[in-house]
């Protein structure tokens, strides 16, 4: 009998749950709220079988542009042949868990603003740029001692040790 | 049975076994009712929804209003059986009408404190009757949905007749009849004065009468609390009249005044924070570095 390509194909490893980690999924999955325009990731709960997205979608991540009772609308960027299309598809909030993607810059967001903010009471201008990291600067050898190093004329007879 | 017995733990079955979650372990909580308690529409977003808690111990009843948060449960009111006796009620603190005045206790202070005691006053007179606030003109009344946590629903169940204090409280809670003391099965239909008699302690207060009449000896160890404090059978209903216009009339809470715990003496060595532990490394490598006679300083670089 052939493979067969139905909607949970080959999600026998994907979807199950991680070891020791079966049954009742903790509250804090259900606690959260999602707001349009937020980033999440989509990482399927093989243990709830309502809202699943395609096993294509397990560790995408999109934003979200809609808020239902019980699902959040997902964008997700998908490459179809050579273009790429903004999916957008419905998933249960069990699927679904806030990306850390944007925290990074967020947080340096909010440090610039404080700097920009402490500087014009300072009345400086800054640049809050990042700045790619340079080449190390030069520096002195310090405690070397200088070790000359010859080849030494080979000696067949010790050299060889027994076998040959 | 001394000596060895034969280990029925393997070591691979510990390493395999998945401990269910703690309060699961401890036996209090109910996580496939609370996952539907908690649940809230995420198009409501931060909207709270609020449980009206209620569980017995032996000796106390505790009616509490939470929310729920990833920090955890945020209780917005609270009300015990243990309070009863500053409204009046000494004794019987743990029957079906020591709940009704907790639930009524509650819902009175939850609505004194979003200040909508005097929309929404609930049944005044206690009949027994199916009572549901119905919205006044302008904010809405206060809702809650009914955690009865791990107890058995049987009809008569005392956490109904918190409910029903808490219904004529004037919060709104959805509920049914159908398990409240005095509902036949039979005709389908509540009666209200058997459920009114179980407001009221009359339940209680016949089998004094009965137990009076036939056996003075138990009557004498089993309601000993109330001979004591002068509670006939016939007082009964109007002892628990004053204690409902006494909730209604303050139901605020009273602050405790609780000594501070007392301080033991302490047997075992304190164990060392994260800090301390560092700052102890830092100044050992120091001493160990100037002992050593290495002109450099250890500053930690981590």
């Amino acid at each position: 009998m052939p493979a067969g390509h139905g909607l949970r194909s080959r999600t026998r490893d994907l979807f199950a749950r991680p070891f020791r980690k079966k049954g009742y999924i903790p509250l804090t999955t259900y606690l959260r709220t999602y707001k349009i325009g937020d980033y999440v990731d989509v990482k399927v709960n093989g243990a709830v079988h309502k809202g699943m997205p395609h096993k294509f979608y397990h560790g995408r991540t999109g934003r979200v542009w809609n808020v239902t009772k019980r699902a959040i609308g997902v964008e997700i960027n998908k490459q179809v042949n050579g273009r790429i299309i903004r999916k957008r598809i419905h998933v249960r909030v069990e699927h679904v868990q806030p990306s850390r993607c944007t925290e990074e810059f967020r947080l340096r967001k909010a440090k610039n603003d404080q700097l920009k903010v402490d500087a014009k009471a300072r009345g400086e201008v800054i640049s809050t740029k990042r700045q790619p990291v340079g080449p190390k600067p030069g520096f002195m050898v310090e405690g070397a001692t200088l070790e000359t190093v010859t080849p030494i004329p080979y000696d067949v007879v010790n050299d060889l040790k027994g076998g040959y | 049975m001394g000596g060895f017995v034969k280990t029925q733990k393997t070591n691979a079955y510990s390493k395999r076994f998945q401990v269910k979650f703690k309060r699961r372990r401890a036996g209090k909580t109910d996580y496939r009712a609370r996952i539907r308690l908690i649940n809230q529409d995420k198009n409501k977003y931060n909207t709270p929804k609020y449980r009206f808690v209620v569980r017995f111990t032996n000796k106390d009843i505790t009616a509490q209003i939470v929310s729920a948060s990833i920090a955890g449960d945020m209780v917005l009111a609270a009300a015990y059986s243990h309070e009863l006796p500053r409204y009046g009620l000494e004794v019987g603190l743990t029957n079906y009408s020591a709940a009704y005045c907790t639930g009524l206790l509650l819902a009175r202070r939850v609505l004194k404190i979003r200040d909508l005691d005097q929309e929404y006053e609930g049944n005044v007179e206690a009949t027994g009757e199916d009572f549901s606030v119905e919205p006044a003109e302008g904010r809405r009344p206060f809702r809650a949905l009914l955690d009865v946590g791990l107890i058995r629903t049987t009809t008569g169940n005392r956490v109904f007749g918190a409910l029903k204090g808490a219904l004529d409280g004037g919060l709104d809670i959805p509920h049914s009849d159908k398990r409240f003391a005095g509902f036949k099965k039979d005709d389908k239909q509540l009666d209200a004065d058997i459920h009114r008699k179980y407001i009221y302690g009359l339940h209680v207060a016949e089998y004094m009468k009965n137990l009076a009449d036939e056996e003075p000896e138990k009557y004498q160890a089993h309601f000993s609390e109330y001979i004591k404090k002068g509670i006939e059978a016939d007082d009964m209903e109007a002892l628990y009249k004053k204690v409902h216009a006494a909730i209604r009339a303050d139901p605020s809470m009273a602050k405790s005044t609780k000594m501070p715990p007392k301080e033991h003496k302490r047997y075992n060595p304190k164990k060392l924070t994260y800090e301390q532990r560092k700052a102890s490394l830092v100044e050992r490598l120091n001493a160990l570095n100037s002992s050593g006679g290495a002109d450099d300083d250890d500053e930690d670089d981590e």
